[in-house]
């Protein structure tokens, strides 16, 4: 039977191309008059086709009465029916893109206009030409509903994404990026605490080979990631190749990099005068101290000078793409070197990038994506470290100087090192050697069958491979290897490596099925997801001299310490779709998680989601020349956050040493009753289309409840335990997003505006015990600088209420709030919010003949900053070894004085009382990019056989407008934290960058 | 191609569910679950190890209590748990006191697991079961007295249930007297006499303890006599010089002290690392006048316990440091909680007490005689008192005595205003941790007066 159909096959493809004739012709569209490359032109009902070339030409063998289909992905496809001409002219007509887009949801993709829950998409050609150090960073001020902020200026470091708020208090509150269907790591790799600045996993994915980010932000677009959906999901796709031929593109940017701002600190003469006032205050004699006017102040150091920079960023790529009927790939390589605004700061990262697709047969298509990526980041400490370098720098005494009069550094072992906590930040920066050099491979292997034209399966296996070594060496003269003798006290080094991995394997079956008027497609699948990871570390001291930096010239290894975590989920997922006459679509789905992460009896977990939309512009009674798109769409169902850490359920001793000898103490209590945190989201909105599409606008509005929150439960110590890990509350986010792209002018000048605004509403519904937790750091008078509390958001501060300056004594007046005569914690209040009330971008692109101007502000409003280093800037004379700001001059001194910063006694603590004196407004608008560019005509580009040239200038940050006092009101110590963030310890500003690219594409 | 791809499906999920139980049930390396941790014999070393490392935590904090709260030490660094200390601003919010009271109770747990769990365990041998109940009643009893004396009448701990043990009122100071003594008296005899190293438990080390629980509870014959049984047993010696006790651990006098090595040193944490404090970070140095006191010929050779380093000489750094906790490389890191000297001191202070001066005298010339310092000749009671109270200070510095000395004396209120004119009689106790009270119903409204 098999053989006579192969003959009967064989036969008739020969009769067949027996009548075969050549067709030749050329395909345009209103916007490609010249030609349209890489359009699909296949015989219909044979798999026989070819692809326009770049002049949009095409000739391939039909019969008479075949049809050929053109096809190309934002084009309505285009049947012709094959008579007798041998030549064709044909005009493709473009569809209304954003409607037609193909949008990759979880397992599936859909088109825009089919989309029933709440997707924003940045498609790469918002950020290309932004100096950008990972993908992150691309998201800030894109789309509505995403919260960036950058946790500093320290290139490769944090940066803290949030899609909705706030939805945790200790399980992590980042968003799940996805990386081609491969979950990444997120957050910081390093082993060591370098000061509230962490590094960065993200910062290793080149945004140059990123395509498109997809951001899922309510249940039923996220249905399919269950029990890590909770924060949102980041869909990365990087760059593919097309059914075209080989295009090269070379991507040259090189920029200088400058702080934002530089504080203003006192100079000697000041800083003198101001201490021998606050020693007199005190009662204390500062001649004694050896505070002598015309000796101390005979050495002025700028420290924020002596530690700055202009620093130097270069980013080359060079990528090739292509394809042809069956292969298609995109290949690239890039480097990127971005010097930090600090001494001996830099991070650069070398990627190489492959994706191929091959299809074997109609049936059988295989592909891959492969990223390989290694950075090296030469960090700096920051922030609290006492021994940090910006902090430092902003703390050092202006008395002191960075070099001797030889021009050598001064270290502990010179005179001049004025130790501790005025450690030479010049040679905190220069003489450590603290670098992490990071290999990540991203990549994944996938294959699909189509059973038939119903039925495909899809298996896939991926790995995201993070392996970062850190090489570290503290010289004899810097702090912790030279002055601390009780660390390292001759030489300091650790050798580190840490390797974290995701391994994620899955099949889907797919189905999908057109019935007249009825679409139905609907998937099942199952996915394992194991997540090993491995450290050590050594440590080594007593070098023989700064010559020999590596550990095993060491003098004493004692410190070391290796192990291995692992965690897994296995899942099954399922989803169903059905519209009627793309009018009426419905989408019902459900992922079911097992984590090893929970205890037995709370191993599995189920997340459901509904959602449906109702396009009215569909219906007939609706017809409009106005509206060409309008739906409503609205989804309820349940994420979860099962990023806990592991093995918190259960109740562990942990090996403890003692006078040289091993045994076990108890480190956490069990809780077989810890469950998932699980988020209720409901979400409606409209989705607007006016003009064919010239304006386009989405408005969502979302109810988001979680509960079973998990938190350290604080324990009384009577226990024997601080806390236990418990699901104890409840949190709320509702909110409102809006966006809207407008293309106002479509003339000799293009005009086309983004706007999106997102406010968000966090709010702590219900605390187990209601009792508030407190966080942050430790602050003076207070309990705390942050507090965890019913009914308050999740970043709130706490302090005591400033009242002024007491003109008569000069002291500082706080609200006695309980009324018992004394200043005490019990008189503390909320003093500020770190979550903003309102934040957005507005993007304005102009284009006009060959030249193009980008303007994107981003801004954030109503929301606090706590100014910590403030509280040392302005510290009232609690202690003398620290410079003051500016500020500082304004302090009362005689009675009488109106001021607001207390009179300076030496060791006075009340006037330093933690308190609203340190929140301000944090609200700011920001020039985040300002871009020009020039692309080359086409006739002056093919004499110098390019198919393309542009040159481009960009600039970010270059303005900032905002009432905060500090340097710079968008950073955040404690980088990732969630009950403090928008605190500003001596947290290095952002940076704004200035550079100039050319992008040329070969021919 | 279809068999091949029905192959490799099969192939995905055999792979799938094979993996199954390593996914959902992967297991930790580096920990030992609740309850296999004491269910055979050979567990009962490494949790009394475990109450060992979890008890040493508590002296680092006694030597900040003691000294720090009284006129030893001064503030001169940046973190505010210390410049409260040192200004006697003291707060319940102060970290230094959430931390001793974690240690005293993170050891009161482990000696109540062990003493809940061990007449259950088989094959231990009941020598060694009374040797480790021993230890657990030992060292609860200390913990006890340190919270004794620091906090007043703290909750009374017996258990390690949890649901109780969160809801737990204060007892009086008197019920947690007689735990102390019970506790003691149920361990005395069931140690070893002296043990292998004085880095742990024995005999002796428990009659030092009743020596000085006595000497606080002005027994003073007890006291004597129990002072007498651990001076005349012969198993410890003075050292020839004082600077021995400050530059080695496990001196010949020592009774019982906490051990470090190299491996497990505090190094820089900001509550024990006591050599990080007092000369790392230099956040607390000695107090003007206990350099004068030791600087006195009276003090001899226990000068040694402060240093002068004229680089340090900056604002109002006086250059002086602690001496007696060495980095992590120096033989001197140990914390020690009896050693004879003391003892000397108790029986000198009680028979002093009881009035006899001369033995008194006599003890105390003991320790001048190795201090190199002149020797008493004669003296009247109340003369010998106070010069006791002084010869504590010079001996026993930065040991972690001064302020518990002078409260019980009830010589706090006359002594600490002419050191700091922020001195009130509050200060006589330690606060209870504000985070204690926001998370034990039971001690609502029990915080100590003036707090």
């Amino acid at each position: 039977m098999r053989r006579v159909l192969l003959i009967s096959f064989l036969l008739s493809s020969f009769f067949l191309s027996a009548q075969d004739r050549l067709i030749s012709g050329r395909v345009t569209s209103v916007s490609d008059p010249n030609g349209l490359p890489g359009v699909n032109v296949v015989v219909k009902g044979t798999s026989k086709g070819v692809i326009t070339d770049l002049e949009g030409r095409f000739a391939l063998e039909a019969t008479s009465g075949s049809v050929l289909v053109f096809s190309f992905i934002g084009y309505k496809t285009q049947e012709v029916l094959i008579s007798t001409q041998s030549t064709l002219a044909l005009q493709l007509e473009e569809e209304p893109k954003e409607l037609s887009e193909v949008v990759v949801v979880g397992y599936s993709s859909v088109e825009r206009r089919e989309i029933t829950g709440s997707i924003a998409s940045v498609k790469a050609d918002k950020f290309r030409e932004i100096s950008l150090n990972g993908i992150d960073q691309a998201l800030q001020g894109q789309a509505p509903g995403v919260q960036v902020v950058q946790s500093s200026g320290t290139p490769g470091g944090g940066i803290s994404v949030r899609i909705r708020g706030n939805t945790s208090i200790s399980a992590s509150n980042r968003p799940l990026f996805i990386v081609d269907g491969v979950p990444v790591e997120t957050g910081s790799l390093s082993l060591r605490d370098f000061g509230g600045q962490d590094d960065n996993a993200l910062s290793l994915v080149n945004p140059n080979d990123i395509e498109s980010i997809q951001i899922l932000k309510d249940a039923s677009a996220k249905a399919m990631y269950g029990s890590r959906g909770a924060n949102g999901v980041v869909l990365i796709r990087t760059k593919k190749g097309n059914k075209a031929l080989t295009r090269i593109n070379i991507d040259v940017q090189r920029g200088i990099i400058d702080p934002v701002k530089k504080l203003k600190l006192l100079g000697s003469t000041e800083l003198l005068q101001l201490q021998r006032e606050a020693m007199t205050n005190a009662g204390h004699d500062p001649d004694k101290a050896g505070l002598t006017p015309g000796i101390t102040d005979a050495v002025n150091t700028n420290w924020l000078d002596a530690i700055f920079r202009r620093g130097i960023m270069q980013q080359y790529q060079l990528s090739a793409s292509g394809g042809d009927e069956n292969t298609t790939y995109y290949l690239s390589g890039g480097y990127r070197d971005e010097e930090g605004i600090q001494l001996n700061n830099r991070f650069q990262r070398y990627s190489m990038s492959l994706n191929v697709d091959r299809k074997f047969s109609p049936k059988l298509t295989v592909g891959n994506n492969l990223t390989l990526a290694y950075s090296i980041n030469h960090r700096v400490k920051g922030d609290n470290f006492l021994d940090g370098v910006y902090s430092g720098a902003i703390k050092s005494l202006p008395y002191n100087v960075p070099y001797d009069e030889n021009g050598n550094i001064v270290g502990p072992s010179s005179p001049l090192y004025a130790a501790f906590p005025n450690f030479n930040p010049v040679g905190q920066a220069l003489l450590p050697r603290f670098l992490a050099s990071t290999v990540k491979v991203l990549g994944n292997l996938n294959a699909t069958y189509k059973f038939n034209e119903d039925f495909s399966l899809r298996s896939q296996a991926g790995i995201d491979y993070n392996d970062v070594t850190e090489d570290q060496y503290e010289s004899s003269q810097t702090a912790i290897g030279g002055y601390l003798s009780s660390v390292g006290g001759q030489g300091y080094g650790i050798f580190s490596t840490s390797k974290s991995v995701n391994f994620i394997l899955n099949s889907v079956l797919s189905f999908k099925k057109k019935i007249t008027d009825h679409d139905i497609s609907a998937l099942a699948g199952v996915e394992m997801i194991q997540r090993p990871t491995i450290y050590g570390t050594v440590t080594g001291r007593l070098f023989p001299s700064d010559d020999f930096t590596y550990i095993t010239s060491a003098g004493i290894v004692d410190q070391g310490s290796s192990g291995r975590v692992k965690s897994g989920l296995l899942s099954g997922f399922a989803e169903g779709k059905y519209s009627y006459k793309d009018k009426y679509l419905f989408s019902l789905a459900m992922r079911a998680d097992g984590s090893s992460r929970f205890g037995p009896g709370n191993r599995f977990g189920y997340f459901p989601a509904v959602s449906g939309a109702w396009r009215i512009s569909e219906e007939n009674f609706f017809k409009s020349e106005v509206i060409e798109d309008l739906k409503l769409k609205a989804s309820v169902g349940f994420t979860g956050n099962e990023r806990i850490g592991d093995f918190k359920f259960l109740g562990a001793w942990a090996s403890v040493p003692y006078n040289g000898t091993t045994g076990v103490a108890p480190s956490t209590i069990a809780n077989p009753n810890l469950k998932w945190e699980t988020t209720r989201e409901l979400n409606v909105g409209v989705d607007i289309s006016l003009f064919n599409g010239r304006i386009q606008s989405t408005v969502e509005a979302y109810l988001n409840k979680t509960s079973d929150l998990l938190f350290n439960r604080p324990y009384a110590s009577t226990t024997g335990f601080s806390s236990v890990l418990d699901n104890i509350g409840d949190i709320q986010n509702k909110g409102l997003e809006f966006g809207i792209t407008s293309v106002n002018l479509d003339g000799a000048v293009k005009w086309t505006t983004e706007v999106n605004l997102s406010k968000n509403i966090n709010k702590i519904l219900f605390l187990a015990d209601s009792v508030p937790i407190y966080a942050g750091y430790s602050a003076e008078g207070t309990s705390a600088t942050n507090i965890v509390q019913q009914g308050q958001p999740l970043g709130t501060f706490i302090g005591l209420n400033f009242l002024g300056v007491d003109p008569a004594t000069g002291n500082a007046i706080y609200e006695d709030r309980n009324k018992d005569g004394k200043i005490s914690n019990d008189d503390q209040m909320i003093i500020g919010h770190a979550l903003p009330k309102l934040t957005g971008g507005v993007t304005n692109r102009f284009v006009y003949m060959n030249f193009d101007l980008n303007v994107f502000f981003q801004f954030s409003v109503g929301n606090d900053v706590l100014n910590l280093t403030k509280a040392s800037l302005v510290n009232s004379g609690s202690d003398l070894t620290s410079n003051q700001s500016v500020d500082a001059l304004r302090r009362w001194q005689k009675p009488g004085d109106i001021t607001d910063v207390p009179r300076y006694i030496e060791g006075n603590t009340f006037n330093h009382y933690h308190s609203n004196r340190l929140i301000e407004d944090g609200s700011y608008l920001r020039l985040k990019n300002l871009g020009v560019g020039y692309t080359l005509p086409s006739k002056w580009s093919d004499k110098v056989m390019l198919n393309r040239l542009r040159v481009y200038a960009s600039a970010t940050n270059i303005l900032t407008f905002t009432k905060y006092s500090g340097a710079d009101p968008e950073v955040s110590t404690l980088d990732g934290s969630t009950t403090a963030q928008g605190i500003d310890f001596f947290t290095l500003p952002q940076v704004k960058t200035v550079s100039i690219g050319l992008n040329a594409t070969l021919k | 191609m279809k068999a091949l791809y029905k192959t490799l499906l099969i192939f995905c999920f055999v792979l799938m569910f094979s993996s199954c139980q390593q996914t959902l049930e992967p297991k930790p390396v580096d920990l030992l679950t609740d309850d296999v941790v004491l269910n055979e014999a050979k567990d009962v070393p490494n949790v009394e190890i475990g109450l060992y490392n979890a008890f040493r935590d508590i002296l680092p904090s006694t030597v900040i209590a003691g000294d720090f709260t009284s006129d030893m030490l001064i503030f001169n660094g940046t973190f505010s748990q210390y410049r409260e200390l040192g200004t006697k601003n003291i707060t319940s919010a102060n970290a230094s006191i959430a931390t001793l009271w974690a240690s005293i109770y993170n050891t009161v747990y482990i000696a109540n697991f062990i003493l809940e769990r061990l007449p259950d365990v088989p094959g231990v041998k009941a020598a060694e079961r009374d040797r480790v109940t021993a230890v657990a009643r030992f060292l609860r009893g200390y913990a006890y007295f340190i919270a004794l004396h620091t906090y007043g009448g703290v909750p009374q701990v017996l258990s390690t249930s949890i649901d109780e043990n969160r809801n737990i009122p204060r007892a009086t100071p008197d019920e947690i007297n007689s735990l102390i003594l019970s506790d003691y008296n149920a361990a005395l005899g069931k140690l070893p006499d002296v043990a292998s190293n004085p880095g742990y438990a024995s005999n002796y080390a428990v009659r030092a303890a009743l020596a000085r629980f006595y000497l606080y509870n002005k027994d003073w014959v007890n006291a004597e006599s129990l002072a007498t049984q651990v001076i005349s047993s012969n198993k410890y010696k003075l050292d020839s010089v004082y600077s021995i006790i400050v530059n080695k651990d496990f001196p010949g006098e020592s009774i019982f002290e906490v051990a470090y090595t190299i491996i497990d040193d505090p190094g820089t944490d900001s509550n024990l690392g006591l050599n990080n404090l007092f000369v790392g970070r230099r956040e607390i140095i000695p107090s003007n006048q206990v350099v004068l006191s030791l600087a006195s010929t009276e003090s001899g050779d226990r000068f040694s316990a402060i240093k002068f380093n004229s680089a340090n000489l900056t604002g109002n750094d006086t250059g002086w440091e602690v001496a007696k906790y060495g980095t992590k490389d120096e033989d001197n890191n140990n914390v020690v909680v009896f050693r004879l000297g003391e003892q000397y001191l108790i029986r000198a202070e009680a028979r002093a007490q009881q009035g006899n001066v001369t033995g008194a005298i006599e003890d105390v010339n003991v320790l001048r005689k190795r201090a190199k310092a002149p020797l008493l000749s004669s003296s009247t009671q109340n003369q010998m008192i106070t010069t006791i109270e002084e010869e504590r200070k010079f001996e026993l510095a930065f040991e972690g005595h001064r302020w518990y000395d002078l409260v019980r004396t009830g010589r706090a209120s006359q002594v600490m205003p002419l050191f700091t004119s922020n001195w009130k009689s509050a200060y006589e106790l330690w606060p209870i941790p504000q985070r204690e009270i926001q998370n034990n119903p039971a001690l609502v409204g029990n915080q100590n007066p003036g707090y």
